[in-house]
């Protein structure tokens, strides 16, 4: 038997090893740290806040098995000619080629097409062989215009126009310089190894009157043919509802502060937006306060990660869920092979935020062609179905135990909340309240 | 419409999506131009016009003219709103009156020429062709430029050039301040006479003389010691 004790280390709260590295980092960078994925703080309210209260004897549920359960969403129908038809409420979010390595936008296409939703380009332009590989494709239109042409907005199924993004609302886009090869550049206008900086505001309009002038600029380019959304990373969330509603848009996209980013300001990630749960209870409020909860689609995403947390999501009354970080990791984002490479990186499988440095190891946020071969673009095509599929099944799953025929259907009394926090923010009763004040107040 | 030359059309009793119509019909059927009557300054007129034709403008017109088009050449005889321009891909817009913010953003292709003056952040995003403004240009001209040319004959306000990438500024006229990352530098053999026989050809005057204008690329990748310019720029 040892004599000896082992004292766990005993950290500042206030000078964490985190808090010291970051001082460190910054005195030897002379910037900001910029880093990927999203942010790290592990406070968050979340959609693990809630919970289901699926059928008993007052409410039946349905077979899952036997009973269909609809998942179909359909954008812009009986405002445009050519609606966009989404077969679950699910959708890939823009993450440019750039960002990602083309292998791993191909991935993407194929899996969505398989599943009947769309991808988005990002920033930087429509690469031909997204357009290839995705059924659906959404376009975005950004500040920054790169790769921006009348014939690709045409191509698209959904423009979608950026105004911010959740993971660092209010500033603009970043790409640093390994990332920017010939072929990015190119596409961009730009010169290759720069470290791009984007506008964080649209250069030719500025407030309402200006947005929905744009809208029909567009809606002309593309013959009212398909519908328009605008992203905006969640934040000041009711006005902005009025405003886009004001602009007439077809759906609205909101992106919580826990969305993902390929490079961002560390402060930014960690200090800036309002997190999704919070987003999206104050944009349906928003939505209904402005009677055009029927017309417009809300596309909520930021740190979903399975169905229970789109499940959520729905119910608050989102029609559909934006995913980016998890159909990554289902890529093989922080698979832990090549684990030398993230040695040299710093860093470990499963903690990796190196998206930024464009030395992915596993081949999907990069632009260098040895690291790109590294991703087998079927068998990842493969994965981001098969996770699409389990999280689709997950939806159902709650919405049938709910007794919900449709996902659509379901709705904030589906659920409780498990903390005082997610209720005062979604207004779902707390577990065990029955939505009712607590019995001590009748007396 | 075949066989027309001329094509009028008057705007007053038209909406929008009438009038784009007709000139995407009229450019489908060969028309070689089209006149556009009573423009009362409206909105994205001649939007989206992907074949050859040229549209003349009788009056002021409002936002995004010319805008998201390809092959286009365009006489606007009034002022022009904000975004003229917008996105050209190739092709040429005259503005014979003077230009709101933003003229020509994110032009990749042809020439946008403003013979009045041009608000502010006129050429921002510029990134092939050449934007040319008679008169003076508005603050954070040229802003973020990626490529191409803007000539300015006049004054710019502040934060000419800030942040630009690549391409060339010719300013005839002074600058309140020129933006981050931007150098003064002398012309190479044949720059200067190709920018004057632009202006004669669009009977410009031009001024007595051009300063060049172009990115010292300090902005291109982050240097820690030299943090005055980053400040600003970030």
């Amino acid at each position: 038997m040892s004599n000896t004790f082992q004292r766990p280390p005993a950290f500042s709260g206030t000078w964490s090893p985190d808090t010291i590295e970051a001082i460190q980092e910054k005195a030897e960078l002379g910037r900001y740290q910029i880093r990927g994925q999203a942010t790290k703080r592990q406070d968050l309210p979340s959609f693990d806040d809630l919970v289901f209260t699926p059928a008993g004897l007052s409410r039946m549920p349905l077979e899952g098995y036997r009973e269909r359960c609809d998942t179909k969403v359909v954008i812009g129908e009986g405002r445009v000619s050519r609606p966009l038809v989404l077969d679950r409420p699910i959708m890939i979010a823009g993450m440019s080629f750039g960002a990602l390595s083309v292998n791993a936008k191909r991935a993407l296409g194929i899996a969505a097409t398989n599943c009947g939703i769309s991808t988005c380009t990002g920033e930087g332009g429509m690469h031909p062989e997204e357009r290839q590989h995705s059924s659906k494709l959404v376009m975005q239109y950004l500040p920054s215009r790169y790769g921006m042409n009348p014939y690709d907005l045409q191509k698209a199924d959904m423009i979608e126009i950026g105004a911010g993004q959740g993971a660092k609302p209010g500033t603009g886009g970043v790409l640093l310089g390994l990332k920017m090869s010939e072929e990015v550049a190119k596409m961009r206008d730009l010169p290759p190894g720069v470290d791009q900086r984007s506008g964080c505001r649209h250069p030719d309009w500025m407030g309402a009157d200006d947005l929905y002038m744009k809208l029909e600029q567009i809606r002309e380019v593309t013959n009212y043919e398909v519908p328009i959304s605008i992203k905006v990373g969640a934040s000041r969330i009711a006005n902005d509802v009025r405003i886009a509603c004001k602009a007439d848009v077809d759906a609205i996209v909101f992106d919580g502060m826990e969305g993902g980013t390929a490079a961002s300001p560390a402060v930014q990630l960690d200090h800036a937006g309002i997190p999704t749960i919070a987003a999206v209870a104050e944009a349906v409020e928003a939505l209904h306060d402005m009677g055009k909860q029927d017309d417009i689609k809300l596309i909520v995403g930021g740190g979903i990660k399975n169905g229970a947390d789109a499940a959520k999501c729905l119910a608050l009354g989102a029609d559909v869920v934006y995913l980016g970080t998890a159909p990554m990791i289902a890529l093989n984002c922080h698979a832990p092979i090549y684990l030398e490479d993230y040695e040299r990186l710093g860093t470990t499988p499963y903690e990796c935020q190196h998206c930024h440095t464009g030395l992915c190891p596993v081949g999907i946020t990069t632009q260098l062609p040895k690291l790109m071969a590294r991703l087998d673009v079927e068998e990842a095509a493969e994965r981001v179905t098969n996770f699409l599929n389990a999280m689709t099944m997950e939806i159902q799953l709650f919405a049938r135990s709910c007794g919900k025929n449709k996902v659509a259907d379901l709705d904030p009394n589906d659920m409780r909340s498990l903390t005082h926090a997610a209720s005062m923010m979604t207004g779902i009763p707390m577990v065990g309240l029955n939505g009712r004040k607590p019995w001590w107040t009748k007396f | 419409m075949e066989n027309v030359e001329t094509l009028a059309i008057d705007c007053s009793d038209k909406a929008t999506r009438e009038v784009n119509n007709l000139i995407r019909k009229a450019a489908d059927d060969g028309v070689k131009q089209v006149e556009i009557l009573n423009t009362q300054a409206r909105h994205n007129i001649g939007v989206g016009i992907l074949k050859p034709i040229h549209l003349i403008y009788r009056g002021h017109v409002g936002y995004y003219t010319v805008g998201l088009c390809d092959n286009v050449t365009a006489e606007i005889h009034g002022t022009a709103g904000w975004g003229v321009g917008d996105n050209l891909l190739a092709g040429e817009v005259v503005v014979h009156g003077n230009a709101a913010s933003s003229a020509a953003p994110s032009l990749r292709g042809g020439r946008v020429i403003v013979k009045g003056d041009s608000g502010p952040r006129s050429g921002v995003y510029l990134k092939s062709g050449d934007v040319i403004i008679g008169g003076n240009a508005g603050y954070m001209s040229g802003f973020m430029m990626q490529n191409g040319r803007l000539v300015i004959c006049g004054n710019a306000a502040k934060g000419l050039g800030d942040s630009m990438y690549q391409g060339q500024i010719w300013l005839g006229g002074e600058a309140d301040e020129i933006g981050s990352g931007v150098e003064q530098v002398d012309p190479e053999d044949g720059e200067l006479d190709a920018i004057l026989t632009l202006l004669e050809q669009h009977k410009m005057k031009a001024p007595k003389a051009f300063k060049k204008l172009q990115s010292d690329r300090s902005l291109w990748n982050f240097n820690k010691h030299d943090f005055a310019a980053w400040k600003d720029a970030l």
